[in-house]
């Protein structure tokens, strides 16, 4: 591996950037955030630099230090580069850099811009350690910093209550997933005696029943990582209350990267999971796609409606992974990369010429009034409902064709439904935005936004567009497939009629979505949808009542336990057993100064008293 | 006989003298030279006494083995001197609360140094008494030394009763176990001493000997006095009895214990297990309704007597060497915490913890010195006190399998700590965190008083950062009992 210290500098860049604006430049915020953007945008180049001299399967894919050794344990604080983690730290870098420099402009009237950057590059941060980590327990820590960048960019405007709950919501869910990965983590260390990748990877493949009984247990709580980070049912309550935060920061890590995280993670540990738990992540990752898809049809807030669809997407991921289909996961991960990132950038270029409205039955009309983001968002509504032959359409493709590959008909079934939901909740979220009369006087009064943050939004829609067929797929099918072919450009675009069922049901019931909602939201001043669903519009739009059902139980449930052991703690550890200890131990100490009466004849009888004692004690037997 | 092995003995009572004599030629205002004289003339003494020539150098005895010099001496000697350098700095600061004589003080001081340094070499039970006398007597006079402050008269009385009530003791026991044996020196004793472990009259004698020890180290039951006297006597003077009797209490309890009844103390493990562990309990508990700093102090003295005593309730060399090194800890930090009271209350009438309100503001080194200080007192990492205790229970939880006992006392210990962190916190809190400070005005430090103050400071760090060149003395010293 020739360069071996360019990674390095590429991780590392963004803390350095995150420690000098937090230590020196604090005040000052056009340098902040240039020092920020320069990190993450050179951290871009520089990967690009290391892939063109390694390529994308180096000889020695790892560089470490080692870090601590205890005994049996010696961990690693080592990076693995392949084609895996390198095509991540350009989505990181990449998207990442498209998305600072968006929210240049985008933060530009907030005060804490530059607490808003030292942010954005712990993030990036983390997050490239996650990509780049080459053992669990480092992949563990960067996990948890990407927890607390979340956490700090969720609550960035924590003067409002509301951002305030949903950072909390968001890491306490997000807790619950960790505990379960660190027990899974945990587990493997014992049974399998070291937490390297490779190691793990090659002692499996020698003897596959390595895990024992304990391999589905194992994976699954591995999974339960996964299911915090990417925001799997039932631990998916956080991810919509996390649209809280500004803009940029949903686009990037509650869209691009952080909650990929988790499916990449599945990817990078595949060997670990055997037939079953790879079942039960197929299914959990089939069912949050469904349910997230049928809560977005009835959402009205124009962030939560992508949200959901984030949900929805990544809940295809999940299943993809499940149906051992890691390329399929990893190449729809990277197009929704590029063409959710671009979905919020728009919907934020949006919310800023609305005077932050995010009510969609506030817009309308706005194509007029801001016609680079209308085609913009309208690129990323085809790729994200998978119209050929935006890239969306080959990633989702491929996903249909693994389910038709494994030959499981009832999850095949689920993901055509969800894909015909998600062609119809994007387009009637564009139509309502875009079409129609001007609901309010702000839409009225709309504007295009500048070109700081419009350029970004070109950039991606241009890899929302192409992303399907320039190289991405072969990359990833290079990591997962031993004997893979790599495909020219031409195979690359005709690919999908490999499996020409799968293509045909997945174009079909897309345009039948579009064409739904253009029927039903074409003109709409109000949503028709509650009249003709009832009940069911009803549940949708309360998502299905899970955060009441939460409240009701899980909630209920620790609030009752804390209550306990307050009452515990109170009155019988600290009432009873120290306050009698305490107060024993002073009465103690004030009778024995009554002792001390300063009379010289006392002293003198009590010397004399000890002298006795003594003697008794060792003659007197 | 062998006189040279007695030189620092010798020059310090040469130093005493000219002291004594200086005051009659120094004029008022130059007295104060007098004691930074007696500071470098000591110095110098701890430079040669390093340095291993002739009259330092290990091994030999003189007058019939009466005195003498091996490693338990030499390491007590560089303690004694290195204590009283430090006592004599504070003595400075104190001079102009001492209405006469302030020369005298000085002198005193280093005739008790000499005393102490005679019982460090002790090997005989003469030689034992004639130290214990020449510093307990020299103590009666610095105790009572502001002759116009009541309280020092009234502690100068009540330590002069009780210390002559044990001295006749101990010349009994000295007589009792002289009539039995017909022995003195300390080796020919061990040599003879297992004949008579079943004679009554014999173990009398031992344990009245063993009554004027506790005594000067203030263990239980035989602590009753030393409140009173850490509260009413001179400052300096305090510090001095708290380290360098109690020390030199030590090195012939050490002594008689290890060296010259050796198959007795064997049979003691229960009786030094029992004084210990009550010693601890009776000195922090005590201790927790005081506002009294020096009085304080003094039960804290007592916890610290229980604490050393650990050591010799162990049996073990371990257990000695430990306690060897936590003495050198307890040096620096007690005399710290003397020095800055002594500082602090220069304007006051009492020592009331009060008087500490506000130190941080007046003088932020002298606030943090108390602080560290307490928290070494306490056992807190990494000072010296933290590593010393460590030691010490590391020793005694050694022999727990040799006598359940040893967990008890090991419990005890524990206890007493957690006790003792009430009041020495209260010290701390009273700096920083009292609710009405009346008095904010600076304090002026002279500089050789800052100079003292750091090397307690450093001496508290050293110890418990780098222990290896002390624990390694420590080590040397107590082989004197191995052989």
């Amino acid at each position: 591996m020739k360069y071996e210290i360019l990674p390095w500098i590429i991780l590392f860049l963004p803390l350095l950037a995150t420690a000098v604006i937090t230590l020196f430049t604090l005040r000052c915020r056009t340098k902040s955030s240039l020092i920020s953007i320069s990190a993450v945008v050179t951290g871009f180049v520089l990967t690009i630099v290391f892939i063109a001299v390694n390529g994308w399967h180096p000889v020695a894919s790892e560089t470490a230090v080692n870090w601590l050794s205890i005994g049996d344990l010696h961990a690693d604080f080592g990076l693995k580069l392949d084609a895996l983690s390198m095509m991540m730290m350009l989505i990181v870098t990449g998207v990442g850099g498209a998305i600072h420099i968006y929210s240049y402009s985008y933060m530009d009237e907030d005060a804490g811009k530059a607490r808003f950057f030292a942010f954005m590059s712990l993030f990036t941060f983390s997050m490239l350690g996650i990509v780049m980590s080459n053992n669990f327990l480092m992949m563990f820590i960067f996990w948890e910093l990407v927890g607390v960048s979340s956490y700090l960019l969720i609550g960035f405007w924590f003067e409002k209550p509301s951002a305030g709950d949903a950072a909390k919501k968001a890491f306490i869910t997000n807790r619950l997933g960790d505990f379960g990965f660190l027990l899974g983590i945990l587990m493997v260390w014992g049974i399998l005696g070291s937490l390297n990748f490779s190691t793990l990877q090659s002692s499996i493949v020698a003897n596959p029943a390595a895990l024992g009984t304990m391999a589905t247990i194992a994976g699954l709580l591995v999974f339960c990582g996964a299911m915090g980070k990417s925001a799997q049912f039932p631990l998916h309550v956080w991810l919509p209350d996390a649209m809280e935060g500004p803009t940029p920061v949903s686009a990037l890590i509650h869209a691009a990267t952080m909650v990929a995280a988790g499916v990449y993670m599945l990817c990078r540990t595949l060997f670990l999971f055997n037939a079953d738990a790879l079942h039960v992540i197929a299914y959990i990752g089939g069912f949050t796609a469904l349910l997230a898809a049928l809560m977005a049809v009835q959402q009205n807030d124009i962030k939560r409606i992508i949200a959901y669809s984030t949900l929805s997407q990544l809940g295809y991921m999940v299943m993809a992974v499940g149906l051992n289909g890691p390329t399929p996961a990893m190449f729809h991960l990277t197009t929704h990369a590029f063409f959710k990132a671009l979905l919020f950038l728009s919907a934020g270029s949006v919310i800023i010429g609305m005077h932050h409205e995010q009510d969609i039955w506030q817009m309308g009309n706005l194509r007029k009034k801001m016609p680079l983001t209308f085609w913009t968002f309208l690129i990323g509504a085809l790729a994200l409902s998978g119209i050929p032959p935006f890239s969306g359409f080959y990633s989702k493709d491929s996903i249909l064709a693994q389910c038709l590959e494994e030959k499981n008909y009832l999850l095949f079934g689920v993901a055509v439904f969800v894909a015909g939901l998600t062609a119809f909740y994007t387009f009637r979220l564009f139509f309502v935005v875009f079409f129609g009369k001007e609901k309010s006087d702000y839409a009225k009064h709309a504007h295009e936004s500048p070109l700081v943050m419009t350029l970004p939004l070109v950039a991606l829609a241009v890899f929302a567009a192409i992303g399907g067929f320039i190289g991405i797929a072969n990359n990833y099918g290079s990591q997962f497939v031993a004997e893979h072919e790599t495909l020219s450009l031409a195979q690359q675009v005709l690919e999908p009629l490999h499996a020409p069922v799968a293509m045909l049901i997945g174009i079909g019931v897309a345009l039948a979505g579009i064409f739904l909602a253009f029927s039903l939201y074409k003109n709409a001043g109000t949503d028709p949808l509650p009249a003709k669903l009832g009940g069911l519009a009803t549940a949708m739009k309360n998502k299905f009542y899970l955060d009441e059902i939460y409240e009701a139980t899980v909630i209920r449930l620790h609030d009752l336990i804390a209550t306990i052991c307050d009452m515990i703690d109170r009155w019988i550890v600290e009432g009873a057993c120290i306050g009698f200890v305490r107060g024993g131990t002073d009465l103690t100490g004030r009778a024995l100064r009554l002792v001390q009466t300063g009379n010289l004849q006392t002293y003198a009888f009590l010397f004399v008293l000890g002298v006795a004692l003594v003697l008794y004690f060792v003659l007197g037997k | 006989m062998n006189a040279s092995l007695m030189t620092l003995e010798i020059c310090v009572m040469a130093l005493g003298t000219v002291l004594m004599l200086a005051d009659f030629w120094l004029p008022d205002e130059r007295k104060k030279f007098a004691g930074y004289a007696a500071v470098a003339a000591l110095t110098g003494l701890l430079v040669i006494s390093f340095s291993g020539c002739g009259a330092c150098s290990l091994g030999g005895s003189a007058f019939n083995g009466m005195f003498v010099q091996d490693g338990l001496a030499i390491f007590f000697k560089r303690f004694f001197i290195v204590a009283a350098i430090l006592v004599l700095f504070m003595a400075v600061e104190f001079s102009d609360r001492i209405a006469g004589g302030v020369s005298e003080y000085y002198s005193l001081i280093v005739f008790a140094l000499s005393g102490m340094l005679f019982a460090a070499s002790a090997n005989d039970f003469t030689m034992l008494f004639v130290a214990i006398e020449l510093i307990t007597i020299t103590f009666y006079i610095l105790t009572s030394f502001q002759r116009g402050r009541l309280v020092s008269l009234e502690a100068g009385v009540k330590y002069l009763i009780l210390g002559a009530l044990s001295s006749s003791f101990m010349v009994f026991g000295i007589a009792l176990v002289w009539g039995t044996t017909g022995k003195l020196n300390f080796n020919e004793l061990a040599a003879v001493a297992a004949q008579f472990e079943t004679s009554k009259i014999f173990l009398f004698g031992v344990l009245f000997i063993l009554v004027g020890l506790g005594f000067k180290i203030a263990a239980f039951p035989f602590q009753i006095w030393a409140p009173d006297v850490y509260q009413g006597a001179p400052t300096p003077t305090t510090a001095f009895l708290a380290v360098g009797s109690k020390a030199a209490g030590f090195v012939l309890l050490l002594r008689v214990l290890f060296t010259a009844v050796p198959t007795v103390t064997a049979h003691w493990m229960n009786l030094l297990i029992v004084i210990s562990a009550i010693t601890i309990l009776y000195g922090n508990l005590c201790a927790l309704p005081q506002r009294n700093l020096k009085r304080l102090l003094g039960y804290s003295s007592i916890a610290h007597a229980g604490y050393l005593l650990l050591g010799v309730a162990a049996l073990s060399a371990s257990g000695q060497s430990a306690l060897l090194y936590y003495l050198a800890g307890y040096l620096f930090t007690v005399i710290a915490a003397f020095t800055v009271i002594c500082l602090v209350t220069r304007h006051l009438d009492n020592d009331d913890v009060s008087a500490l309100a506000g130190l941080n503001q007046r003088s932020p080194l002298l606030a943090s010195t108390m602080t560290l200080a307490m928290a070494s007192l306490a056992g807190i990492p990494p000072l010296a006190g933290f590593f010393g205790k460590f030691l010490l229970l590391k020793a005694v939880l050694e022999q727990g399998a040799v006598n359940p006992g040893y967990y008890c006392l090991a419990f005890t210990a524990l206890a007493g700590v957690v006790i003792s962190f009430y009041y020495y916190f209260g010290v701390i809190r009273a700096i920083y965190w009292s609710k009405n400070v009346v008095d904010v005005s600076p304090i002026q430090l002279s500089g050789p008083i800052k100079v003292a103050v750091c090397i307690c400071i450093a001496g508290m760090f050293w110890l418990g950062i780098f222990p290896t060149t002390a624990l390694d003395m420590a080590n040397e010293a107590a082989k004197v009992f191995g052989k």
